[in-house]
């Protein structure tokens, strides 16, 4: 970084930046996150300057935009989680290795999901919400962890007495060209398949119940929309404790 | 009367308006009286801020609105960890009254063919004025703590929208101090506002 675009942030902070300049410093600031910190702090000291700017406002303004409102769809959430990731990746976050800091961390990283995914789809985000706190409720969680490295990781929260898991994977590639990620149980030798994972920005979450005795959880990449029997190369699986 | 006045009066000159996630995340549910609770919170700073950069009051009402209705349209992207929901909102609004502006100029000088920057832009206030008429006597009070260079590049790209090449042009003052101080008017306004 050099001195010379590091002194943006006080310009940009306060929209004084345009044109390439200004994106040419926004890609600079995704990789730069003590500059990212600063324009944070010298935003918020510009949201200083604009409530000292206070002004009242027509008083019709009020019945204008509520009733324009009613009028426009909200955008659906972004379902990027960088934060989480960032989090994920602090010291901190490396430190953390009992299994109840495990589970705070695929509790939060679940709830984060859920937020984001909220208004699109809110069923199943209400029935994820459910899974997690069974799954918190129940005595005997047990929470493991697989790093494929560049081929992604995969969180598992799971509960024997509650039957119910949630599997969270991170930094998954996408799946080839009309092809899904499937995720299986192991039943006793066969695979009951329990939903697709699709990655959004190589997060996933899948929540699933009535796995019963299965000894085994795995993705497999199948054609698109699944198969009744997994066929091509397995992913990820993991050995589920008994 | 006189004491609800006053009250409001009052309310209005906290340091800090807050949103809160909580009432964001209603927002972001569609929920329009949790908009409703956000708008009477933001109203005023919004309609200051963009009034000041747009001066015209028709279009500064318009842009207000565009920037009230964005709010419930992007709700959902709001995201905590970024920053407070006061700041979205305010960079929101400040991106968009400067979209306008500078647009507008834009327009007139493409029209005008005129090299001069500030034609066609109502008149600058000085910056002593508008630190005058602040409402908040402690962001009053740092901005006092600030070189007047400092100050006068900081009120100019903030209230003014312009760019800091227009501050440098307008100042008559090179770009790479310019860009200093701003960052330094900034910082020192941060650390005397006590801005974590």
């Amino acid at each position: 970084m050099t001195a010379d675009i590091h002194a943006l942030t006080g310009a940009y902070a306060l929209d004084a930046v345009a044109g390439n300049e200004r994106s040419e410093f926004e890609r600079h600031l995704a990789e730069c996150e003590s500059c990212a910190q600063e324009v944070r702090e010298l935003r918020d000291t510009a949201t200083r300057l604009a409530l000292a700017a206070t002004a009242d406002p027509p008083p019709a303004l009020r019945g204008a935009v509520l009733d324009q409102i009613k009028t426009v769809r909200q955008l659906p959430p972004e379902t990027t989680v960088v934060p989480m990731r960032r989090r994920d990746r602090s010291p901190l976050a490396q430190r953390l290795t009992s299994i109840a800091a495990a589970v705070l961390f695929i509790a939060a990283a679940a709830l984060g999901i859920v937020v984001y995914q909220q208004g699109q789809q809110l069923d199943e985000t209400r029935a994820q919400a459910a899974e997690m706190s069974d799954i918190l409720r129940a005595g005997d969680v047990q929470v493991l962890t697989l790093d494929k490295g560049a081929e992604g990781r995969m969180t598992v929260a799971m509960s024997r007495s509650a039957d119910r898991m949630v599997l969270l994977a991170e930094d998954l590639p996408n799946p080839p060209a009309g092809k899904d990620f499937q995720v299986w149980s192991d039943q006793d030798g066969k695979m009951v398949s329990e939903g697709l994972l699709t990655p959004s920005n190589g997060e996933a979450l899948l929540a699933i119940s009535g796995f019963g005795d299965a000894k085994g959880i795995g993705v497999t990449v199948e054609p698109a929309g699944g198969s009744a029997t997994p066929t091509l190369p397995t992913v990820m699986a993991v050995e589920l404790p008994a | 009367m006189g004491d609800r006045v006053r009250r409001v009066r009052e309310a209005r000159t906290e340091p800090a308006v807050d949103v809160g996630a909580e009432l964001m995340q209603r927002v972001a549910r569609g929920d329009e009286a949790a908009f409703e609770q956000l708008y009477d919170l933001l109203i005023g700073p919004v309609f200051g801020l963009v009034r000041r950069i747009v001066r015209d009051p028709a279009q500064s009402e318009e842009v207000v609105q565009e920037v009230m209705v964005e709010l419930w349209r992007s709700a959902a992207r709001y995201a905590p960890e970024k920053g407070s929901a006061t700041t979205w909102a305010m960079t929101l609004a400040h991106r968009r009254a400067v979209d306008r502006v500078r647009s507008a100029q834009a327009a007139t000088d493409r029209d005008e063919a005129v090299g001069r920057r500030d034609i066609g832009r109502p008149f600058d206030e000085v910056a002593e004025q508008v630190t005058a008429r602040l409402e908040q006597e402690q962001v009053r009070r740092c901005l006092r703590t600030l070189t007047e260079l400092q100050r006068e590049s900081v009120l100019l790209a903030y209230y003014g929208g312009r760019t800091y090449r227009e501050v440098g042009e307008l100042l008559d003052t090179p770009l790479g101090t310019i860009k200093t101080r701003l960052r330094d008017g900034l910082i020192r306004l941060r650390d005397c506002l006590g801005v974590a």
